[in-house]
């Protein structure tokens, strides 16, 4: 569903990706953790093109996410992308936000994507907060909204770049909650987060990063409880004094 | 001193003020819109990425800027016919307001869509919107609340700006009261009607900045 091969990539002299190989499959769920500024946010903002890459290939749903030919409109409607900042569209309520690409991208009637988007909402438990602008929401509200965003396309591939990090203590538990929601439903889904509890939970499987490379991979439990590395085990000793 | 003024001599001259007025205000008419014109595309050359584009925008904005709006003026005036072209000194002066104000107005517009968060922009992309798509629904909607009243700002200046065209003998406000000065020699009188006119069209374009300011303007918190 998704391939890293032999991917690098550089800014400027920094090599921000080195050698990475990866597949995840169908319905997987993928945890990404590792220190700030080892790579993880560019490693998945390349599976939809936010970042170019210098060499290598990234395949997704057999379409090669680089390749010029490649249409990129198609490919990104079949991937959501979550940010640590929500990144909601201001001047639109919450259903402007989440009808906007329906509508527009996947010219989907304007009554229909609204319907779409009110399940949705309801999905991510904020159906009365349908006509609310982002400024009247909490946090932990508009990074819901930015979630039903992203399901409002249907997509086939979740990417959460550390959905909780920008929030309050005490929000973090309803976005994690919808996050487990659609792990168990089958979508794939790519979550950076330092959230032990949520990777032990859902994820099958957890990628440490570390300058650039895949230090490790193994079963949550696992990583967790055994690292095998040693720049595993201080990272994972660091978040749990945290 | 007001006493001492003469103002019978300005109701005589008040024909010649109306068609000054008259001009001033046609002439920053039609400057404006072509250097809305002007600075729209200056600004889509700067922000197009495209070095080829990108590289004489900057150039033109930043001699505009980098130089006084006189000698832009004498430039053309005397500079145009010395290259063959002769044109009426009015057109010569909305030429040179045009291009100096067009490179304001693309500095303006500019700000204006920098100001929206790269953010939001990047989710517009991931969820497959184009280039015109992002630009409709999602930069110019609320670049155009900040940019507004700068543009307006920038028209007041611009209005101001056209005095300098009596410098080039164009049949102005300014040039109005210069033409009284030099038959009457009744500077005070002149220029005070003068600038009477100038604040006329000021505070219409500064009631219309306000009013654009709290309709316009997005904000945050509702
Ligand atoms: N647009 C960019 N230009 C230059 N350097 C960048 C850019 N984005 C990220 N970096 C650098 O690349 C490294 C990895 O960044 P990132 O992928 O955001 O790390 P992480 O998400 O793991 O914290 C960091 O050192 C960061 O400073
Ligand atoms: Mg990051």
């Amino acid at each position: 569903m998704i391939e890293f091969k032999g991917v690098n990539k550089w800014f400027d002299k920094l090599h921000v990706l080195n050698q990475i190989e990866l597949k995840v499959q169908k319905g997987e769920v993928l945890v990404v953790c590792g220190p700030s500024g080892s790579g993880k946010s560019t490693l998945i903002r390349c599976i939809n093109k936010l970042e170019p890459i210098q060499q290598g290939e990234i395949v997704v749903n057999g379409m090669s996410v680089h390749d010029s030919a490649t249409n990129l409109t198609k490919l990104r409607t079949e991937i959501g992308f979550v940010f640590q900042q929500f990144y909601l569209y201001p001047h639109m309520t919450a259903l402007q936000n989440i009808t906007l690409a329906p509508v527009n991208v996947k010219k989907i009637a304007k009554a229909e994507a609204e319907k779409i988007g009110r399940e949705k909402l309801d999905r991510v438990g904020l159906a009365e907060k349908a006509d609310a602008y982002p400024a009247q929401l909490s946090g932990g509200q508009q990074q819901r909204v930015a979630i039903a965003r992203g399901l409002a396309m249907s997509p086939e591939i979740m990417l959460f770049d550390e959905p909780t990090s920008a929030l309050d203590p005490e929000m973090i538990g309803e976005v994690l909650d919808v996050m487990v929601s659609l792990a168990s439903e089958g979508i794939t889904m790519c979550v950076v987060t330092h959230e032990m509890g949520f990777a032990k939970k859902v994820a099958d499987r957890v990628l440490f990063m570390d300058e650039g490379k895949i230090i490790e991979t193994g079963k949550p439990a696992d990583f967790f409880d055994h690292p095998q590395t040693e720049r595993a085990a201080d990272f994972i000793s660091k978040i749990l004094s945290h | 001193m007001l006493a001492n003024f003469n103002f019978m001599v300005i109701f005589e001259y008040l024909p010649l003020f109306l068609s000054g007025l008259k001009s001033t205000f046609l002439i920053s008419l039609v400057t404006l819109v072509l250097a809305l014109i002007t600075g729209i595309i200056a600004c889509s050359m700067r922000i197009s990425g495209i070095k080829t584009l990108q590289y004489p925008a900057i150039a033109y904005i930043e001699i505009m800027r980098s130089t006084p709006l006189l000698i832009q003026i004498y430039f053309l005036y005397f500079g145009l016919p010395s290259l063959g072209i002769v044109v009426p000194e009015i057109q010569t002066g909305i030429i040179a307001l045009m291009l100096n104000s067009g490179a304001y107005i693309a500095e303006i517009l500019r700000a204006g869509i920098k100001s929206v968060d790269q953010g939001q922009i990047e989710a517009g992309l991931s969820s497959g919107l184009n280039y015109v798509q992002r630009m409709r629904f999602i930069i110019l909607p609320q670049a155009l609340g900040v940019t507004v009243p700068p543009l307006l700002g920038q028209a007041i200046v611009m209005v101001k700006d056209t005095a300098l065209l009596s410098l080039i003998s164009v049949a102005e406000l300014t040039r109005s009261g210069q033409t009284m000065t030099s038959e009457r020699f009744m500077p005070a009188e002149a220029f005070l009607t003068v600038a009477f006119f100038y604040m006329c069209i000021y505070f219409c374009l500064k009631y219309l900045a306000d009013w654009s300011q709290r309709k316009l303007i997005f904000r945050e918190v509702y």
